[in-house]
């Protein structure tokens, strides 16, 4: 179960990578025809970010702690001292700018190219830490088995 | 036009993002600094993270709903320069400040 749960999280972040990747192709090309998906795809974002966020800080503080035990004993240390303290403090600002996508979707898009470029700012870093956390993840996964490989051999 | 092409929400919110965003940094360093200040947060709600979570995003969403009424950016190219410029800003302190406490 503590690993659906830890794969719920993943999904949903990937989940906030695509709709912002999404969103930041498509205001390229703004018109009032896909106007509104642009603004449903920016909540959906943002709706992914906020579920990935809560299911990966329950997993954080309710589950964590025994993989981190796990990886402090083992090879990779830095798996929890570098990887996981940055992913979980860099995090909440990745929540924010995908609070902060639908905001700034919510302008005429199609009659202000500023307006385009705000978007495509936000969600481009978006899609970027969130790829970082992604990444930092699998590290951190990585950092747990090693782990578990060290007491085997 | 272009002056008037965002809405107050994106330059009030906008702002709080790139202020939050360094805050959230700024956090990290004062948590990570003195035991003291993160057994504190750990007292508050039962684990420091959550404390910090809670702190930020009040920020966030009182500094977007107060700063709605000032006008401190009115150029939707210098909101974006705040934007990205604090977001980068904020991610590589904690990014950097970790390589030095590790």
């Amino acid at each position: 179960m503590n690993q659906i749960i830890l794969m719920i999280h993943v999904l949903f972040g990937v989940g906030c990578v695509l709709a912002s990747l999404w969103v930041f192709v498509e205001t390229m090309n703004a018109t009032q025809t896909n106007l509104s998906r642009i603004r449903w795809v920016s909540r959906a974002s943002a709706a992914c970010m906020w579920m990935a966020f809560f299911v990966g800080g329950y997993w954080y503080v309710v589950l964590y702690p025994s993989d981190k035990a796990i990886i402090l004993k083992g090879p990779w240390r830095v798996a929890h001292n570098y990887f996981m303290e940055t992913k979980e403090h860099f995090v909440i600002t990745l929540l924010l700018l995908a609070t902060y996508l639908p905001i700034a979707a919510s302008n005429n898009l199609t009659a202000s190219r500023e307006a385009r470029g705000l978007v495509q700012w936000v969600s481009g870093l978006v899609v970027v830490v969130a790829l970082m956390a992604e990444g930092h993840g699998a590290l951190i996964a990585m950092g747990v088995k090693e782990g578990l490989l060290a007491r085997i051999h | 036009m272009d002056n008037d092409s965002l809405s107050r929400n994106t330059y009030s919110f906008g702002i709080s993002l790139a202020i939050c965003a360094v805050l959230n940094a700024i956090v990290v360093i004062i948590k990570e600094s003195g035991q003291g200040v993160a057994d504190m947060m750990k007292k508050m709600t039962g684990h420091h993270w959550i404390t910090h979570v809670a702190i930020i995003l009040t920020l966030f969403f009182a500094g977007g709903l107060l700063l709605n009424r000032t006008q401190l950016i009115n150029s939707p190219s210098r909101l974006i320069q705040v934007v990205a410029g604090g977001v980068a800003i904020g991610v590589l302190i904690i990014l950097g400040f970790y390589v030095i406490a590790d």
